[in-house]
């Protein structure tokens, strides 16, 4: 059994906007899944989908076997869900947020739980501290503290890294990885291509719809490679495929003999592919 | 039981974190109690203020659990904290049983503080009983209207939806409750209206226990119905609340 399942979901709101109109998916336990489109694409509206807080209007979605909105009783006990709005009591210390929503969960020796959680996400010496006094970057590590504390099986988590600088977007990073090792799934969107290539597999949504799904390295092949060749002065330029077999081939057929001087390969950026598939669908 | 524990303990810390606002929650029925001191003072002294001290307090502090309340839920909805308690596996009743608990503390304080306050300002001289009763009516009635903000606030999806409510919750309890006349007096549907808002039962109580030799064996039903509203806008308001859109 797949960790997430989905097959034709819509959303519509009213008559005339659709925000999610036929997503299929499937994600397997322990991947790392990143869900990349541009904003709007209609990636919130189906992790709300899949967390239960959003009925859809046609389709079906489970995670773990379960519906997410028939059996919430269960699925929310092995579900972790961090927002994007971050969802904090600001009011509150970042250890009194994490113990609460633990607590929600009856989760077995508490404190230690939560001394032991804040400690992964960096949090120790500010634990105390409330939240309105701390800088963006930290309420997310909270919001997360808070998403992780009772062990969920699946995490969904709602553009985790956006507006977050480089290094705590690669501790974030470090920290998802940690906990796919320990066996979890984690669904994360994101509207930074980049970060798709630091996924297990991703799904690009555009307009409520899928427009590709794969390993990101078998995303890019669908890309172009252009093959940039120099002999002495002479500079020769090709545009091949982007499978590893089409570079084999483009260097075999130039033959490389003792006056090649340089050769050098550009590969499209996810990126541009993506785009690419966008002008293609059109 | 143990989730609604819980809710109720957060809302009271994040109140104890929140001096300016308990401060103010409480200062503010004084002073408007105060106010109201000095209005009657420039009355002519015919006017039985009697009649209308204990009423008007008792609205002060209706009014004001009503607002705090309903506005302290919404801001949960905006936080996206109500989102994130529902998936984690709080029920609606328990989210809204945990604001009673969180809110009840201060609805009480508010209540004591605010009749106490009257009565001294207005040097009025109650039997105890009739105090007691006076008091448990004040009370009755903060818990009706903590449940009432609570209501309310599920059909609002921002502090900006919240505040044409007020009005219409405010003015009507003003004016057909019999805060300030008899209602019987009010046009038969206009009576009936009154009989919506919270404040027309603890009102009847309250005429009826500062009269000389009043008992509440006459009005125990405005006791009881006060109780149920309560508890009516409880269930009510755990049908209303919105867990998936």
């Amino acid at each position: 059994m797949d960790a997430i399942e989905v097959e034709g979901l819509v959303k519509r709101y009213g008559k005339r906007i659709e925000a999610l109109r036929g997503v299929d998916l499937s994600v397997r336990k322990g991947e790392v899944f990143g869900l990349v489109g541009p904003n709007g694409a209609g990636k919130t509206t189906l992790i709300k989908a899949l967390v239960g807080t959003l009925r859809p209007s046609g389709g079906r979605a489970r995670v773990l076997g379960l519906d997410p909105l028939r059996d919430r009783p269960e699925l929310r006990r092995t579900i972790g869900y961090m927002p994007q709005s971050l969802a904090l009591y600001d009011d509150l210390s970042a250890k009194d947020n994490v113990e609460f929503f633990g607590a929600a969960h009856g989760v077995p020796d508490l404190r230690s739980r939560v001394r032991e959680i804040l400690e992964l996400t960096e949090l120790t010496p500010r634990a105390g501290d409330q939240i309105h006094t701390f800088s963006g970057g930290m309420r997310r590590r909270v919001s997360l503290a808070c998403a992780l504390v009772h062990r969920p099986e699946v995490l969904f988590l709602d553009e985790p890294t956006a507006a977050v600088d480089p290094q705590l977007r690669s501790q974030l990073w470090k920290t998802f990885r940690e906990l796919a090792r320990g066996g979890a799934t984690l669904f994360i969107s994101t509207h930074l291509m980049d970060e798709a290539m630091l996924c297990d597999r991703v799904a690009v949504l555009r307009h409520g719809r899928i427009i590709a799904s794969d390993e990101p390295r078998r995303i890019l092949e669908r890309g172009r490679v252009r093959l940039l060749i120099r002999r002495g002065e002479r500079e020769e330029e090709r545009v091949i495929g982007g499978r590893p077999e089409d570079l084999a081939e483009a260097l075999r057929s130039y033959g490389l003999t003792r006056d090649v001087t340089a050769v050098d390969v550009r590969t499209d950026s996810l990126e541009t592919v993506v785009l690419s598939i966008i002008e293609e669908e059109r | 039981m143990r989730r609604t524990a819980l809710v109720g303990r957060r809302v009271v810390r994040q109140l104890l974190h929140n001096p300016r606002f308990l401060v103010l929650s409480i200062v503010a029925p004084l002073v408007i109690v105060y106010f109201l001191k000095i209005f009657f003072d420039t009355l002519p002294p015919m006017v039985d203020a009697d009649r209308y001290v204990v009423p008007v307090a008792a609205f002060i502090v209706h009014f004001l659990a009503f607002i705090l309340c309903a506005i302290a839920l919404v801001q949960e909805r905006t936080a996206g904290t109500m989102e994130r308690m529902f998936i984690n596996g709080f029920r609606r009743i328990e989210i809204i049983g945990g604001y009673l608990l969180g809110f009840l503390g201060l609805a009480t304080f508010q209540a004591v503080v605010g009749l106490a306050e009257a009565i001294w300002l207005f040097e009025l001289d109650y039997e105890a009983g009739v105090l007691a009763t006076l008091f448990a009516v004040v009370w009755l009635l903060a818990i009706a209207s903590v449940m009432l903000g609570i209501f309310v606030s599920t059909f609002a999806r921002r502090e900006s939806q919240v505040f044409p409510f007020i009005p219409l919750i405010a003015f009507p309890s003003v004016f057909l409750s019999g805060l300030l006349m008899d209602p019987e007096e009010l046009p038969g549907w206009a009576e009936l209206l009154g009989q919506a808002f919270p404040v027309f039962y603890a009102n009847e109580v309250i005429q009826e226990m500062i009269e000389p030799g009043g008992t509440l064996g006459d009005v125990w039903v405005n006791f009881a119905v006060l109780a149920c509203y309560g508890v009516a806008l409880l269930l009510l308001a755990s049908l209303t609340l919105r867990e998936a859109e």
